[in-house]
């Protein structure tokens, strides 16, 4: 089974086709991505100022993080699942198109620079909690995520004006 | 009528036609909204949860309220230019769009309302959130979510 094939298939899911012809559900699905999005990015941008020396609305940065970060991954999650459905609706063209596959590079490295900013300076989170501005290796990260997930935004919305299925 | 005779005009000026040709222009333009937009929105939801008494209760609403409140402010202007850029560059399809005007509608009815009711909090530095300014908290996170949705069916209608 080729790659080619699996995106085919997608493609021909009932629920891609219904996404497709349906006038109402491609708009309104882009509507909770978009609201997914800012939801996402709108909070950690609050964690990665804090994580940069930028105060929030509170000094503890581990008690931020614990308050917000439900929120992000509420949010992240119906970014997956609306992404995924409005993928399914073209599955051939959203793989063969050069942002979106930058778009999934992106978000796998904001996910790598998460993964690593928990493994290392997290967890001495009790050191540098109240620390304005925190360490240099934190604020190394707040500025990876800030940018890595504005990239991810900006290559989203060139996918709308590149891809080349329009309907 | 003198809107679509404005909107013709706009469309047929060296700026407007500049804005379109340049391809890369609009799609930046959009995410620098959107990026705004999620500053907003940021900024609201922990604002108005604070208000409505659902997060960080331990800190006093003024501490939030005047934390996030300026970026509100700074974020609506980045919103405000490059909406207009947006709106130069391809008029027919904001200003003779009932979405559009919907959309502008409920920013104006948030703003007024971000303004009558934070404003009292930022003298009142631990004052107490009143029962009204609560359910307005609630009523400005459904309008945030309206307008984000009237911003995407905007380029369908």
């Amino acid at each position: 089974m080729t790659l080619e094939t699996t995106l085919q298939q997608v493609y021909d899911l009932p629920i891609s086709a219904t996404i497709r012809e349906n006038v109402n559900a491609f708009p309104l699905l882009e509507s909770l991505h978009v609201l997914a999005i800012t939801l996402v990015f709108g909070t950690i941008l609050i964690v990665d100022l804090r994580l940069l020396g930028v105060g929030a609305h509170r000094r503890s940065a581990d008690r931020l993080i614990r308050e917000l970060l439900p929120f992000t991954w509420i949010a992240f999650a119906l970014a997956v699942v609306t992404g995924s459905l409005l993928f399914a609706s073209n599955a051939p063209a959203y793989a063969a198109n050069r942002e979106f596959q930058l778009k999934l590079v992106a978000i796998a490295a904001a996910g790598v620079n998460m993964l690593i900013f928990h493994a290392t300076a997290h967890r001495k989170i009790a050191g540098w909690d109240l620390d304005l501005p925190p360490p240099a290796a934190v604020r190394v990260s707040g500025f990876l995520s800030l940018l890595l997930w504005t990239v991810v935004i900006v290559l989203g919305r060139w996918i709308g004006f590149t891809l080349d299925v329009l309907f | 009528m003198f809107l679509q005779t404005f909107g013709e005009w706009l469309y047929d000026t060296p700026v407007a036609t500049g804005l379109r040709e340049t391809t890369w222009v609009i799609p930046a333009v959009q995410s620098i909204h959107i990026l705004a937009i999620a500053v907003v929105i940021g900024s609201a939801l922990v604002s108005e949860l604070r208000l409505a008494g659902v997060i960080a209760t331990d800190e006093a609403p003024g501490t939030v309220v005047r934390r996030y409140l300026p970026w509100i402010w700074r974020a609506l202007i980045v919103l405000l230019l490059s909406g207009t850029v947006l709106i130069v560059a391809e008029p027919a399809r904001t200003l003779g769009n009932t979405v559009f005007w919907i959309k502008m509608g409920l920013v104006l009815g948030a703003f007024v309302l971000t303004l009558s009711f934070r404003r009292p909090l930022l003298v009142a530095a631990d004052g107490v959130v009143s029962e009204p300014a609560k359910a307005i908290a609630w009523l400005l996170l459904v309008v945030w979510v309206v307008v984000i949705f009237c911003g995407r069916f905007i380029a369908y209608t």
